[in-house]
């Protein structure tokens, strides 16, 4: 066979083949390694990048739960706001408004409604 | 090589030893057959081609490697500081509970440059830190833990005074950002992130398999009913100084538990600061004798076997004698009543009297099939184990029938409300959230028609009974006033003065078997009367008040339309006789 008679350089074209095709696949796998290697950084650190934030929004999640508490809330509510829960009569469906309003006239015009 | 060969004692191995002496002398055979040459070349051509094979495999696998890497594995590193249990919500999604990610310090006391400096700096930055435990990890030989939990802030600041041999590992703290709300129902975990108390005891391994926050664990509470049913307890408690107090919301369709107190509380964010009595879940782990709460249940059975209807009539003008007791009114009406009248006066004669045309068998069988002689049926594990008579007699029916001679847990009276008033089904209580469309199926325990009645009865009662101080102008609120007197073992007998008052209200009354309907308990143990109440503490004055405020403050939330022309028709109403409602 011709690869293994045929001679290049005083070497068997087969050696010379075989050298070839061994240095093109270090080079291959050194560059896909190493452009592989860059990648996986940059993936790492985005990576860690979203962990980072995400802990930092878990933790404002937390802190908001904390400082929404219904009991915060209503103490500060009422405490500076004098706010408190809706009773009965500060409430009324949009059909009986005209009822209302046309049995208390004067209150509407006095603005106490 | 032959000789070894020769010598082999077993003649089984013969064939080995002739596929050894093919192999070496192929050789030689084939350059006496003149094909030395080419069997040579064949040989060295098979060698090659395997080794080639085999180079081209881990090549391409190698490639494969490097250019397509296993996300997993980069996963995995990174779930180092991954969730062990997942977020609890309420049922809108508000954050009940979560893992966040906090860090433990550890010492290596080979790197340490600076014992004395080291020392003085982790104290000052630690103040809770104990000396003796720091000692103890700088005179150790091998990197040891120090302290955990340390917050992201903590951390740094640590970090930032540049001790050599201090490091931090990330680790998952369970914190809980309402504190004391809802604790109750929440529970607590270990240091180990196992759930002990509540839900997250209750549902520990589904917490723990759908950890991603992504899947939140939702609860059946709504954080608004909690927080208000909170408010109003510990009002109510602060009012009337009992031992301790409970308030319950349901949905009695679905079973869902929307609300649960229990007073006094806890902060799960430390539970081992808390005493064994605030931990106490009172709700689910505690029973009572409820007392008239109970007279619901006898008139709902007499109804149902047909023994009585809402007209039928019982002499309650004088004391009652059944079994070995005598069974007296608190405040005696002294006349004959209807089975309405015996429900908004509470008379303890005319339940006894109903009670005794019911008869032990049926009363009994009514109590089991209602699930109050068993521990209510939760996902709760503290759920507690009633106590019942043990034998069902005239004594056990005469008691019974008003609440007495048996203890129940809040939750197992409200899951049996619950049946008496959503059209006559017994299902189970949950803490956690049911899809919107769920339909709970449950067994029969009380006809819709007995259901029915029971709301109009139980409206009665507070538009013109001894609930009246739970009445909510726009809503129709019925209910059902209980006071239980103590059993003092070291008396032998019942406390006068020390009593478990309740009341147990339903709202909205109105409108058919398929509406909405919500229960509400509020139960104080020994409350203490006070200038406002005239000195009385039974349920109509203390539990009451405080189950009315707490409809109306949860209603809107529930979508339960309160209606103007019906507030005032009941604005002005009130009870029957005040403090009349044993």
């Amino acid at each position: 066979m011709i690869l293994f008679t045929r001679r290049v350089w005083g070497f068997r074209l087969i050696d010379v083949i075989g050298v070839g095709l061994l240095i093109a696949l270090i080079l291959s796998v050194y560059l896909a390694k190493t452009f592989a290697g860059r990648e996986r950084g940059e993936i790492a650190r985005v990576e860690a990048e979203i962990a980072t934030e995400h802990n930092r929004v878990r933790l404002l999640q937390a802190e908001v739960a904390h400082l929404e508490r219904p009991d915060r809330i209503e103490h500060l509510s009422s405490t500076y706001l004098g706010l408190g829960p809706v009773k009965t009569t500060h409430e009324i469906s949009p059909e009986a408004l005209s009822s209302v309003l046309s049995a208390k006239p004067t209150a509407v015009k006095e603005g106490r409604l | 090589m032959s000789f070894t060969l020769q010598s082999l004692p077993i003649p089984n191995w013969r064939w080995i030893k002739d596929l050894v002496w093919r192999i070496e002398h192929a050789f030689e055979r084939a350059r006496a057959a003149g094909r030395a040459e080419n069997d040579t070349r064949l040989r060295i051509f098979v060698v090659l081609a395997i080794f080639s094979i085999a180079f081209v495999v881990l090549a391409a696998g190698a490639a494969k490697m490097v250019i397509f890497p296993d996300v997993s594995r980069i996963e995995a590193v990174g779930r180092e500081g991954g969730l062990d249990r997942a977020d609890l919500v309420d049922r809108n999604g508000a954050v009940l509970a979560l893992d966040l990610e906090h860090y433990g310090l550890y010492l290596e006391p080979h790197d340490i440059w600076d014992v004395g400096e080291t020392r003085r700096a982790l104290l000052a930055a630690l103040p809770d830190l104990q000396a003796a435990r720091l000692d103890h990890a700088l005179n150790s030989k091998h990197r040891s833990f120090l302290v955990g939990g340390l917050t992201p802030t903590a951390k740094a600041q640590i970090h930032d005074l540049g001790l050599p041999g201090v490091s931090f590992e990330p680790e998952q703290k369970r914190i809980y950002p309402l504190g004391s709300t809802a604790a109750h129902v929440i529970g607590f975990t270990d240091t180990g992130g196992l759930g002990l108390e509540g839900a997250e005891a209750a549902f520990n391994d589904e917490i723990r398999k759908t950890a991603d926050p992504r899947t939140p664990f939702a609860l059946s509470v709504d954080l608004r009913i909690q927080a208000a049913l909170e408010d109003e307890l510990t009002k109510a408690a602060q009012e009337f100084h009992p031992l301790g107090a409970v308030g319950v919301v349901t949905n009695v369709k679905t079973g869902e538990v929307l609300g649960m107190a229990s007073w006094p509380s806890f902060d799960p964010n430390h539970p081992g600061q808390a005493t064994d009595d605030q931990k106490l879940n009172r709700a689910a782990s505690a029973v009572y004798e409820m007392g008239s709460t109970f007279k619901a249940f006898t008139v709902a059975i007499g109804l149902d076997t047909g023994v009585a209807t809402p007209d039928s009539t019982f002499d309650a003008r004088v004391p009652f004698h059944l079994g070995y007791r005598t069974i007296h009114d608190y405040h005696a009406a002294k006349k004959i009543l209807s089975l309405v009248e015996v429900f908004q006066h509470s008379s303890n004669i005319g339940t006894a009297r109903l009670a005794e045309q019911i008869g032990p068998k049926r009363l009994s069988q009514y109590f089991i099939a209602l699930g109050l002689t068993r521990p209510a049926k939760i996902e709760l594990k503290e759920s507690a184990m009633p106590l019942i008579p043990h034998k069902w007699d005239d004594d056990a029916v005469a008691s019974t029938s008003f609440g007495h001679g048996i203890d129940v847990s809040p939750l197992a009276l409200s899951r049996a409300m619950g049946a008496l008033l959503n059209g006559g089904t017994l299902v189970p209580l949950t803490i956690h959230k049911l899809p919107a469309d769920a339909k709970v199926a449950g067994p029969r325990v009380v006809s819709e028609k007995t259901s029915q009645q029971m709301l109009q009865i139980m409206r009665a009662n507070v538009t013109g009974g001894s609930g009246g101080k739970a009445d909510v102008p726009g809503l129709s609120v019925g209910g059902k006033t209980g006071t239980g007197e103590k059993y003092i073992k070291a008396l032998g007998g019942y406390s006068q003065t020390q009593q478990v008052s309740s009341f147990a209200a339903v709202f909205p009354t109105d409108g058919d078997a398929k509406t909405d309907r919500y229960f509400v308990l509020i139960l104080l143990d020994e409350p203490h009367g006070n200038a406002a109440t005239g000195g009385f503490s039974t349920g109509g004055w203390v539990a009451a008040p405080a189950a009315g405020r707490v409809i109306d403050r949860i209603s809107p939330f529930l979508h339960v339309q309160r209606q103007a022309n019906l507030a005032s028709l009941v604005a002005q109403t009130k009870p029957a006789n005040p403090g009349d409602e044993r």
